[in-house]
């Protein structure tokens, strides 16, 4: 199958939605002819025109506005906030109106937004370009919030985002952008609230999420070198998530790490954790279930010591040996 | 430049019907006010008494498919939007036949049948999202426009100035309407600005703007009818500033400490919007005393009417706490 | 609305207590006064009774857990109602609970003895525990391989198949197990390889195979370390001295034997030596009141009445139930309780005020082939007589030898408040009274 990055993955899939309903359209700064920060909208504004690839001001708190009174209004907008960290300016329209439009209006509105938003560290942006704050988004009750770790999921997952009559934040990691995956040109979706088994294994269920996945898959042929079997879940969604394939795994394993980029406390990952705890499946617990988070600092410049700030291959090694008392 | 009714090109039902709109206004406003005293409704609620002419006048221009968005002194834009008494009032008393079937209160009417997107709890948040509605009428050719009401302290928001700017820069059909009833709950707007007139800020965004006189509802049903028709015709926003009073305290638990009772006595005996308005009708030989009567019973009616049916209305089951949270 | 059950508190000093086992199944009705569970304090095994009528819905805690007194064990309920999420927020109500107690328990032994039970607790995963559970294994018998000792899965599965690897007739194992034979070493020739008897006989037993056998290990805890906390103290604190005195019993043998059938037929027991003594010992202590004494901290309590305690033997330690009043009571009144009381403690069924108040202390091994020991003092009295058996032996009597029944006696007294001659005095009078019992007739 053709290979595609998971940046074109998300592109592709913003296109064919866009081409398939006028409704839909992108919306952010500098998206339109310098393509977006991250070169993600490169050629959208030639194919779709100005008026659905809209260049905005550098004013999160309108745009942000604007594309929930344009959704609440029957329009689909794709915002991109160039950077996850500049939510913070966006944060009101997000947290009081969008995530509240529908309850507090009786169920009679939908705010049918995707918030795209490209996170985490390992670029060398430091602490005001490097966060990850989807635990402040999930903690908001009507958001949904999505992560996906590789260019298939990637895509599906735009498709389903866009289609959700609901806010939808979309988390992209940084350094995916430029991995590789195979993705199929069709149309297909994946749904929000469904994890996927990255990896069968026995002995420990690693639960990661965004970039993590792909370091738990890395780390897991270490520990198979060991003799330590390891199953990686990712949930994809945060919210919804998907507890019953996560539950059924724990139980199958006995032992849980929950690897994610966010700093470790109150990051998605207690969520999980507690999640696990206090389902059924506690009885099938055999060791104390671990997280693996970043370090409770802002992310620093120089790049040994962000690498430092959050989980690595090696960490979720010798943590894995760690719950088999290796 | 106050206008006279000999001005106006507004027909003598059109203006009965003005008169009547404020009339139910103020009317809502002091039955929610008894209500709340009287402990049948609780939480909180921001009365607009005494800036009826804003609300009336800038929707006079407005069709069913124009939109508004609102603030926390909203009652009296969602009446003169189209919203009915009854709905409101069920939802002030918190029942399942209300707007919001209980679960928004005074502060999260909204009525998108007729166009009202809603009112809302954050100073200026209706700027930003009144530009998105906007944007869908601009990018649909619904030629729809999309009247945003907020106060003088919503102009030091930086929504606001973020809003205008984005509005004025895509051109949207918007009309920001700035209510300045003077104080921003205590702020005076002369302690929190450092301007003469809220509408010398239009020309921040290269955007028309005018201040006028809030508590006359033909000038300001005229003054919307022209920043409307820009809209409509393309031409983007236009901001308006309409002077006025609101008589009552910011919300249920104010002393007005930061205010004479003097000023107040002037704006309630000198300038209230609906009693100037009835006595030049009556003096135009448009509306007769009997009739004035006659209008205030309906209104009484209505009154009595929308509180038996919130009150007979049922509380909403608990079933439906977790409903509509997400579509 | 589920009611809740809690842990009842028994006694000023009781900070919790062990369910040794639920007498009611999840599902069955109790009526009000019902006993639902039996538990265990310091020393004797009670009863926690339903204060309403009920389905049990839920138990929050296995038998052999100890809880903190006030805490929920279980809940009562309709039939029918969803035991769900009952007891969820267990933590905050203990927590709730653990307040009040800090304010009204003063006594901090108390507080200490709770941080001992909770080093108590087995480190197990909640895998092990259930497996364990569906097992029926005990995991004191089972040892931890994880961290700090935990108890995981694997340990518990390990357990397991080393007891199934030898499939064993009952018979078998008994005889195995007594004789100390490492039988999984052992071939068996029953079906699919089970040992039978045969096997076993056709096999030495070698040192070598005896020492394979682990040593059982019981935890240090409950009833046996409260007595050893007890003891302890007693013997380190009191300086203790021990006063031997050899009885004629022959005349009390004689008393026995006539009062027997006069007592039965009016309470319908049979009198023992050991009432007869406990008679004895209130005349002799009422003769003697600076034994009937007490050390209760900064003072020495004269005791106006004469409580014995009666040190009585129970399947997993040593009780002490008080017969109070003993100087004012007659033979057949005492004879009706002693045993009374004794049937109760080896029951378990004590309560913690049957146990409280003793002036004096008896312990008596006159059932065993003993002549004579030194017991050790049941503070805070202040002396305690040891009693050994009856034996008949060649004596001299009026420089004759005559055959008597003789017994020996024992007194230990608490050196810091009795001196060796008031001690000594109140031992010849009590030898006195025995050997004269018609005196107690005064």
């Amino acid at each position: 199958m053709r290979e595609v990055t998971y940046l074109e993955a998300i592109r592709e899939a913003m296109s064919q939605e866009m081409r398939k309903d006028d409704n839909v359209f992108i919306m952010g700064e500098d998206i339109g002819i310098y393509g977006g920060a991250f070169g993600l909208t490169n050629g959208m504004i030639e194919e779709f025109g100005p008026e659905r690839v809209r260049n905005t001001p550098i004013s999160e708190a309108a745009i942000s506005g604007c594309a929930v009174g344009a959704a609440m209004t029957g329009m689909r907008p794709i915002l991109e906030i160039q950077f996850s960290d500049f939510i913070m300016i966006a944060m009101d329209n997000i947290v009081n109106q969008a995530a509240k439009t529908r309850y507090m209006y009786g169920g009679k509105a939908q705010v049918p937004i995707v918030i795209r938003l490209p996170g985490g560290s390992g670029a060398g942006f430091a602490a005001q370009h490097s966060q990850s704050l989807e635990a402040w988004m999930t903690h908001v009750p009507g958001l949904k919030v999505v992560q996906p770790s590789n260019a298939y999921d990637a895509k599906g997952l735009m498709k389903a985002a866009i289609k959700d009559n609901n806010p939808v934040l979309f988390y992209e990691h940084k350094l995916l952008y430029n991995t590789k995956g195979e993705v199929p040109e069709e149309d297909y979706e994946i749904p929000l609230g469904q994890a996927d088994i990255k990896k069968e294994g026995s002995d420990i269920t690693i639960v990661a999420t965004a970039i993590m996945v792909n370091k738990a898959l890395e780390a897991a042929v270490e520990l198979e070198k060991e003799g330590i079997s390891v199953e990686v879940i990712d949930p994809r969604t945060l919210v919804p998530l998907d507890t019953a394939t996560i539950l059924e795994s724990v139980k199958k394993t006995s032992r849980v790490l929950v690897v994610y980029e966010a700093v470790k406390r109150s990051g998605y990952g207690a969520e999980i954790v507690s999640m696990i705890a206090e389902s059924d499946v506690f009885d099938y617990l055999d060791a104390p279930i671990r997280r693996l988070g970043g370090l409770a600092t802002p992310i620093p410049y120089n790049p040994v010591l962000e690498k430092a700030a959050v989980p690595q291959v090696d960490d979720i090694v010798q943590e894995c040996k760690k719950l088999m008392n290796k | 430049m106050s206008i006279s009714i000999k001005e106006t090109s507004h027909s003598p039902e059109q203006l009965k019907t003005m008169l009547y709109d404020m009339m139910v206004i103020r009317s809502f406003e002091e039955t929610v006010e008894k209500l709340f005293q009287q402990g049948r409704i609780h939480g909180t609620m921001h009365l607009c008494i005494g800036q009826e002419a804003t609300a009336v006048g800038a929707c006079v221009p407005l069709t069913n498919e124009d939109k508004i968005t609102s603030t926390h002194r909203g009652h009296g834009h969602s009446l003169a939007k189209g919203t009915k008494v009854k709905g409101m009032m069920a939802e002030l008393l918190g029942k399942e036949t209300g707007y919001c079937k209980g679960k928004g209160g005074s502060m999260h009417i909204a009525d998108l049948d007729v166009g009202n997107l809603g009112a809302n709890g954050i100073v200026a948040a209706g700027l930003p999202l009144a530009t998105g509605a906007a944007l869908t009428s601009k990018m649909k050719n619904l030629g729809y426009v999309v009247v945003s009401f907020f106060g003088d302290g919503a102009t030091n928001e930086g929504a606001f100035h973020e809003a205008i700017n984005l509005a004025s820069v895509w051109d949207l059909p918007v009309v920001f309407f700035c209510e300045n009833n003077l104080y921003g709950m205590s702020g005076s707007i002369k302690e929190m600005t450092n301007i003469a007139n809220i509408a010398d800020r239009g020309a921040a965004y290269g955007i028309p703007s005018e201040t006028i006189d809030g508590n006359n509802v033909l000038e300001v049903a005229e003054a919307t009818e022209r920043a409307v028709a820009r809209a409509r015709e393309g031409k983007g926003p236009t901001l308006i500033e309409a002077h006025t009073y609101r008589w009552r305290g910011h919300s249920r638990s104010d002393a007005r400490k930061y205010r004479t009772r003097v000023e107040e006595k002037e704006w309630r005996q000198m300038r209230d919007p609906i009693a100037s308005f009835k006595e030049q009708l009556v003096a135009e030989n448009i509306l007769m005393e009997e009739e004035y009567e006659a209008l205030d019973k309906k209104v009484q009616a209505e009154m009595d009417e929308a509180v038996k049916f919130a009150e007979n209305s049922k509380e909403p089951s608990l079933d439906t706490l977790m409903n509509d949270i997400f579509a | 609305m589920a009611s809740e059950v809690v842990m009842p508190k028994l006694g000023a000093t009781m900070e919790e207590g062990t369910i040794v086992s639920w007498l009611v199944q999840v599902g069955e009705l109790v009526e009000d006064g019902d006993p639902i569970a039996e538990i265990q304090t310091d020393k004797i095994v009670m009863e926690i009774e339903a204060e309403t009528t009920g389905v049990l819905l839920k138990t929050l805690y296995d038998a052999g857990t100890a809880v903190k007194v006030h805490e929920v064990v279980a809940y009562l309920g309709d039939e029918g109602e969803s035991a769900e999420g009952l007891g969820d927020d267990l933590s905050k109500s203990t927590k709730a609970f653990g307040e009040k107690l800090e304010q009204t328990v003063n006594e901090t032994t108390a507080i200490n003895e709770v941080s001992v039970w909770a080093c108590d607790k087995i480190r197990r995963t909640p895998a092990a525990r259930k497996l364990a559970e569906e097992s029926q294994l005990n995991l004191y018998d089972i040892a931890g391989s994880g961290p700090l000792g935990r108890i995981q899965k694997i340990d518990v599965e390990n357990y397991l198949q080393q007891q199934d690897t030898k499939r064993i007739t009952p018979l078998a194992k008994k005889i195995a197990d007594d004789q100390g034979i490492d039988y999984k070493q052992i071939e068996g020739t029953g079906s699919h390889g089970k040992i039978r008897k045969e096997d076993l006989v056709s096999t030495p037993v070698t040192n070598e195979k005896v020492m394979v056998l682990a040593d059982k290990r019981m935890p240090f805890k409950g009833m046996r370390k409260v007595i050893a906390d007890r003891i302890s103290a007693s013997a380190y604190t009191a300086p203790h001295v021990t006063l031997l005195s050899e009885i004629d019993m022959t005349n009390c043998v004689a008393l026995r034997q006539d009062l027997l059938p006069i007592i039965e037929k009016v309470e319908g027991l049979r009198i023992s030596f050991n009432e007869i003594l406990i008679k004895a010992t209130a005349f002799a202590l009422k003769q003697n009141p600076n034994i009937n004494i007490s050390l209760e901290g900064q003072e020495i309590v004269y005791h106006s009445h004469v409580n014995i305690g009666m040190a009585v033997a129970v399947p997993d330690g040593l009780v002490v139930p008080v017969l109070r009043n003993v100087d004012q009571k007659g033979l057949a009144a005492i004879t009706s309780e002693a045993k009374g009381i004794g049937k109760q403690a080896r029951d378990g069924k004590l309560s913690p005020d049957d146990m409280q108040g003793s002036t004096f202390t008896i312990s008596n091994l006159g059932m065993y082939a003993i002549d004579g020991f030194t017991p050790i003092i049941n503070s805070p009295n202040a002396a305690i007589l040891g009693i050994g058996r009856i034996q008949k032996k060649t004596v001299v009597v009026n420089d004759e030898l005559a055959i008597r029944s003789m017994m020996n006696l024992s007194l230990s007294f608490d050196h810091r408040i009795i001196d060796g001659a008031p001690a000594a005095a109140f031992l010849t009078d009590l030898k006195d009274v025995l050997e004269n019992p018609f005196k107690l007739m005064i």
